[in-house]
């Protein structure tokens, strides 16, 4: 069976340098040019390989601070890797919180400006528009400014542009604890319905059920290493017996 | 990544409607904000043409013939610049929602942001040329080489955003390049021939037209616009080249140090 590639990461990481004081000044710079400053390198990816397919739900799992969201920073293509190289073959949306909106402009620009930064063109996203509009529940606010939203607001219409537009490759964190019940329910209905049909997910999640319901591949992590990717059941094992 | 960018626009013809719809909104933000609205944007360069005018023109004697009309031209494109580099030195800090949660490219925020400030530029041409050929009195009407004005612009528009990327990623390292910069094009700015007599300017700064790119910019928009002559070419390819090459160290800092912006700023 071939597949289609979604990303192919080879030999990639990524380390940051924390540095006490920060020499971000040229004047700092200057000063301080026999003294460089002192900095803590903080690993948090180490080597890694692996690829995924067009079409693929990955799950990926570990506990806070084990890497996962500088991983989908870095798969996403927001950061870049210190070594090796990432393929990413299609526009990606990474959805946390919250998905890049301006607060300076108002819900109708924020529909176009990210629709359009996830490949739609403006005829398409005109179709959509409504349906964008009547998910996020937000008909009497469309012109206001997002600044006035509430965050309860602003996730809502997050949710509802990445799930009407959709970028290829989505990478999805966290992303059912958006809104009231009644809105999660609505999400998840619409996640389970069409949504993620035929788009390649990565779904960051601390809820097994989530995880285990959607996934056809699981990643499992700890402290920056890649420890296990392969079959569901067992990285869902593998990350229960760490937090024992 | 010029070779990139090009075949992308092929394959995805989004990106064009996505820079203009970009455009717009900045320019809408921009001006639409305030209560004067666009007519903020046309009353800024007549107001400081009437101050330059009163100081060089009335107190200090510089009998240039249709001063007005030159101060206008040349005080227009130096706007362009400025806001297109000035006030773009943090571009990679206000526009960080467009690429931190996905892989779009970093140029297109400098595309479509210039943009905006030429959408500016070309209603305060259009003014221009209404002032020059209706109301400043004892000057000729304007010529077919007016047009030349169209590859200047391009040539500016280069210049601008080449220097635009080169700040905005030195800003990723260095904050305080933003007052540098002030202080700079302070400098810059009385040494470009916007409000002296070209003849003075090159008299007493000789050359200097080659080593300030924006200098030969506006000379040349001045002798296409009010002289209906065709622009200096040596002095045209110069500048061009000048930008181009400028252009190439702003896209190298792009990929060098912008690629870090979102975990840097």
């Amino acid at each position: 069976m071939t597949k289609a590639l979604a990303i192919q990461a080879k030999s990639i990481s990524k380390t940051f340098r924390i540095s006490e004081d920060s020499h971000n000044t040229v004047k700092h710079r200057l000063f301080n040019l026999f003294n460089p400053p002192r900095s803590k390198r903080v690993e948090a990816l180490k080597s890694m390989d692996f690829d995924v397919y067009k079409g693929e739900c990955i799950g990926l799992l570990g506990r806070n601070g084990c890497g996962k969201s500088t991983l989908i920073k870095l798969l996403a293509g927001v950061y870049q890797s210190d070594t090796g190289n990432i393929n990413i073959y299609g526009t990606t949306l990474l959805m946390n919180l919250g998905v890049g909106m301006s607060h300076e402009l108002t819900a109708r620009e924020n529909i176009y400006v990210s629709a359009s930064v996830l490949g739609l063109k403006i005829k398409e996203i005109d179709d959509i528009f409504d349906k964008i509009v009547d998910f996020a529940e937000l008909r009497e606010f469309i012109d206001s400014k997002i600044k006035f939203f509430s965050s309860g607001m602003v996730a809502r219409l997050a949710f509802s542009i990445a799930v009407n537009a959709g970028a290829d490759i989505m990478f999805l964190d966290e992303i059912f604890a958006v809104g009231d019940m009644k809105f999660q329910e609505k999400a998840i209905k619409v996640f389970e319905s069409s949504w993620i049909e035929g788009k390649t997910v990565i779904l960051v999640s601390h809820s097994m059920d989530t995880i285990k319901k959607y996934c056809t591949r699981t990643a499992f992590m700890k402290n920056g290493s890649l420890v296990y990717f392969g079959d569901t059941e067992k990285a869902v094992q593998m990350y229960i017996d760490d937090n024992h | 990544m010029i070779i990139g960018i090009l075949t992308d626009w092929v394959r995805r013809s989004n990106k064009a409607e996505r820079l203009w719809l970009l455009a717009k909104i900045e320019f809408k933000l921009r001006y639409y904000e305030n209560k004067l609205g666009l007519l903020w944007a046309l009353i800024k360069p007549l107001m400081d043409i009437a101050i330059y005018y009163v100081v060089f023109q009335t107190i200090m004697k510089q009998n240039v013939p249709a001063f007005a009309s030159y101060l206008f031209i040349g005080l227009i494109l130096w706007n362009f610049f400025v806001e297109s580099t000035t006030g773009t030195v943090q571009i990679l800090h206000t526009k960080k929602y467009l690429y931190e949660y996905s892989n779009m490219n970093k140029l297109e925020i400098y595309v479509s942001t210039l943009l905006s400030n030429a959408i500016g530029l070309f209603f305060n041409f259009i003014m221009f040329l209404l002032f020059f050929n209706f109301i400043e009195r004892g000057t000729t009407y304007s010529t077919l080489q007016t047009l030349w004005i169209l590859p200047l612009f391009i040539n500016l528009y280069i210049l601008s955003l080449a220097s635009s990327l080169i700040l905005s990623n030195i800003y990723v390292i260095a904050k305080d390049i933003t007052q540098i910069w002030q202080v700079f094009t302070s400098f810059l700015f009385f040494l470009s021939p916007i409000f002296y007599k070209l003849d003075i300017f090159k008299e007493r700064l000789p050359n200097f037209d080659y080593l300030n790119p924006i200098a030969g910019i506006i000379i040349n928009a001045r002798k296409a616009t009010m002289e209906g002559a065709r622009p200096d070419f040596k002095l045209f390819v110069w500048d061009f080249g000048y930008a181009v090459i400028l252009l190439f160290i702003g896209i190298y800092l792009l990929n060098k140090l912008g690629s870090k912006a979102a975990e840097k700023l």
